[in-house]
């Protein structure tokens, strides 16, 4: 058995000023895991907490926390394994979320909005003559990783954008996503990569692989959304209607490489912006300045050709034409 | 110790003092470096691997035929994208093949998937090592109060960055401030993204990434922070007047490259180290330096 001084944010929605860390000493085995320690606390303690539980064997996503500052999923973490020197173990709910009460968070608001924004179910042709729509075996395992998601939001919990926009669509609705944009029975491929490709989708994403970090079973949302983006430029779908910087934004990056070899970076602010959108240039204005006076501001097309440029502007065209 | 040198574009194009300063500090420590001057951009996370692959696929083969077999960037997205291209290259052979096969062997190049990609810091902090590196430093920055940003793809995918053995990739950036007599201003930020790669997707997120983080080093006291990423260092240095704009909030924290961080602790001047380039002027910071030279 093992003695653990629990610290448990306790939240009354009703008396919002009086949140706090709620101690609570448990005494378990040392095969605990912190939902049992919840459950423990609720069974002989206080009855009064609220917290989310489920299958207790982290198939269902239900029990996702923040334990001593950490996401994880409260069934399959044992104490032992993160209880601090000081023998405390510190529960709060995940971040970014409405917190309904105790550790009980509002996951319309959070998750399913978002899930619901990506469409995640197929759209099949029309079944066989058995009834069924059928798929084989080596096509359905390229998306059976994302299948396995069980929905916890641990890794719109750890992402970057999110914690500065809830706008933004976020890694697991994403990997929803791509569970249906790889679907090889799905109908909708074009238009699904057309419809996440819009303001706050997969172009707002930093791919700075936070989600991959956060992601308790290893689905890695970062791969699976650099997976979408590959498959949406191989496609010619660059951006969405409403954000054709973006599109041109690559479009000048692969121009400038395809050019001299590597990255003309005044070319791509301005072309980023549009060459006709004054409106947009007169915006760099000032940053440019600033970088001119420091005698630090590339000078746009006048790159000088790497000695290169010509086998690297072979291999694009060669990538591009496999694409096509 | 010799390295195929790739200084990557933004070295050279809106971080232009970061390559005299990496050369400078490479050159003062013997690390001898060959610079590949005809291989491409890595894409930089914004390309698309089928494009980006075969490029750096090219690089290693070109650095592998001048007889390498370390690559050392000094910019940590080239780092990142390199590393996971390298990965793709070396643990799927048949992709390997049909890279070199399609795209390299019109050239007559091959890559043979034994190259290994290192950032200055873990060339650093591994290879020269920390006793070394103490004994060439003629200028403690003690006074100096700096914080650490990684960005992402120093840092991340952890399996991938720092796997089993070299969990102390973590912390170089942090070990290395102390290293060079400095005080580590430790903030959560620091292994975030700066917001660099939206800027163009989403520039009002970008900017609250780039005040957040500024702005919380700041309030922690930091003098001034250091990025081994140059992209990060365009962001957090060069758009620092316009996030602080949006956030409503003065900032004006400095924004140093590694190497001249560790240009500065080897006796070089700011001038030599270019830090007059900065868009946020660290000359307020370096005075927080109480000049120590050793005998």
């Amino acid at each position: 058995m093992m003695q653990t001084t629990f610290k448990v944010h306790r939240f009354d929605p009703e008396q919002p000023e009086h949140a706090r860390l709620a101690t609570y000493v448990v005494e378990l085995p040392e095969s605990a895991s912190i939902v049992d320690g919840l459950t423990y606390i609720c069974d002989e303690q206080d009855p009064s907490l609220a917290f989310r539980a489920n299958c207790e064997r982290g198939s269902c996503g239900d029990c996702a926390l923040r334990v001593n500052k950490k996401g994880v999923l409260g069934c399959t973490t044992k104490i032992v394994d993160v209880v601090g020197k000081d023998g405390i173990v510190t529960v709060e709910p995940i971040r970014h979320v409405p917190v309904l009460k105790d550790l009980v968070y509002d996951m319309e608001t959070f998750l399913w909005r978002k899930v619901r924004a990506v469409t995640p179910w197929i759209t099949p042709q029309a079944a066989g003559p058995n009834g069924a729509s059928t798929v084989s075996e080596q096509k359905i395992a390229e998306v059976r990783t994302a299948m396995s998601c069980v929905m916890c939001g641990l890794c719109d919990e750890g992402c970057t954008v999110v914690a500065v926009d809830d706008q933004f669509v976020g890694p697991a609705a994403l990997t929803k996503a791509y569970r249906a944009i790889f679907d090889p029975r799905d109908t909708r491929h074009v238009e699904r990569l057309q419809s996440i490709s819009e303001p706050d989708g997969v172009w707002d994403c930093t791919h700075c692989f936070e989600a991959n970090g956060h992601c308790p079973i290893g689905i890695e949302p970062t791969d699976r959304i650099f997976e979408i983006r590959d498959e949406a430029i191989r496609l010619g779908i660059r951006s969405g209607k409403q954000n054709p910087k973006v599109r041109r934004h690559y479009d000048s990056f692969v121009n400038s490489v395809k050019k001299s070899g590597w990255l003309d970076e005044g070319r791509l602010a301005i072309e980023s912006e549009g060459l006709f959108n004054v409106r947009g240039l007169l915006k760099l204005l000032p940053t440019a300045a600033r970088a001119i006076v420091r005698n630090k501001a590339p000078i746009p097309y006048m790159h000088h050709k790497r000695p290169g440029a010509k086998a690297i502007r072979q291999i694009i065209e060669k990538a591009e034409g496999k694409r096509s | 110790m010799k390295y195929a040198f790739y200084p990557g574009c933004v070295s050279r194009g809106g971080c232009p003092e970061l390559y005299p300063a990496a050369v400078k500090v490479a050159e003062k420590l013997d690390l001898e470096l060959q610079e590949l001057t005809d291989v491409g951009c890595t894409g930089a996370g914004v390309l698309s691997r089928d494009l980006s692959d075969p490029i750096n696929a090219r690089t290693f083969a070109k650095a592998e035929r001048n007889g390498l077999s370390t690559l050392m960037t000094i910019c940590s997205t080239c780092q990142g994208v390199m590393m996971q291209a390298n990965h793709r290259l070396q643990s799927d052979t048949a992709y390997r093949v049909h890279i070199n096969k399609t795209y390299l062997a019109d050239e007559g190049l091959e890559y043979s998937g034994a190259l290994e990609v290192k950032h200055l810091l873990w060339v650093l902090m591994e290879d020269y090592g920390a006793d070394k590196l103490k004994a060439k430093l003629t200028r403690p920055l003690s006074g100096l109060k700096v914080a650490p940003f990684y960005g992402c793809y120093l840092r991340r995918p952890s399996d991938l960055m720092a796997p089993k053995g070299f969990a102390g990739r973590k912390t170089y950036l942090e070990d290395l401030i102390s290293l060079v007599g400095a005080e580590v201003v430790d903030f959560g930020g620091k292994s975030k993204c700066c917001g660099f790669p939206i800027l163009t997707a989403n520039e009002d997120n970008s900017m609250r990434m780039v005040s957040d983080h500024t702005g919380e080093a700041k309030d922690k006291g930091a003098h001034c922070m250091v990025t081994p990423c140059p992209l990060c260092h365009l962001n957090l240095d060069g758009n620092q007047p316009n996030a602080e704009k949006k956030a409503k909030k003065p900032i004006g924290l400095p924004i140093l490259h590694l190497p001249q961080l560790v240009g500065l602790a080897l006796g070089f001047d700011e001038r030599e180290m270019e830090l007059q380039r900065h868009i946020v002027p660290p000359d307020a910071a370096i005075r927080n330096v109480k000049v120590n030279m050793l005998s």
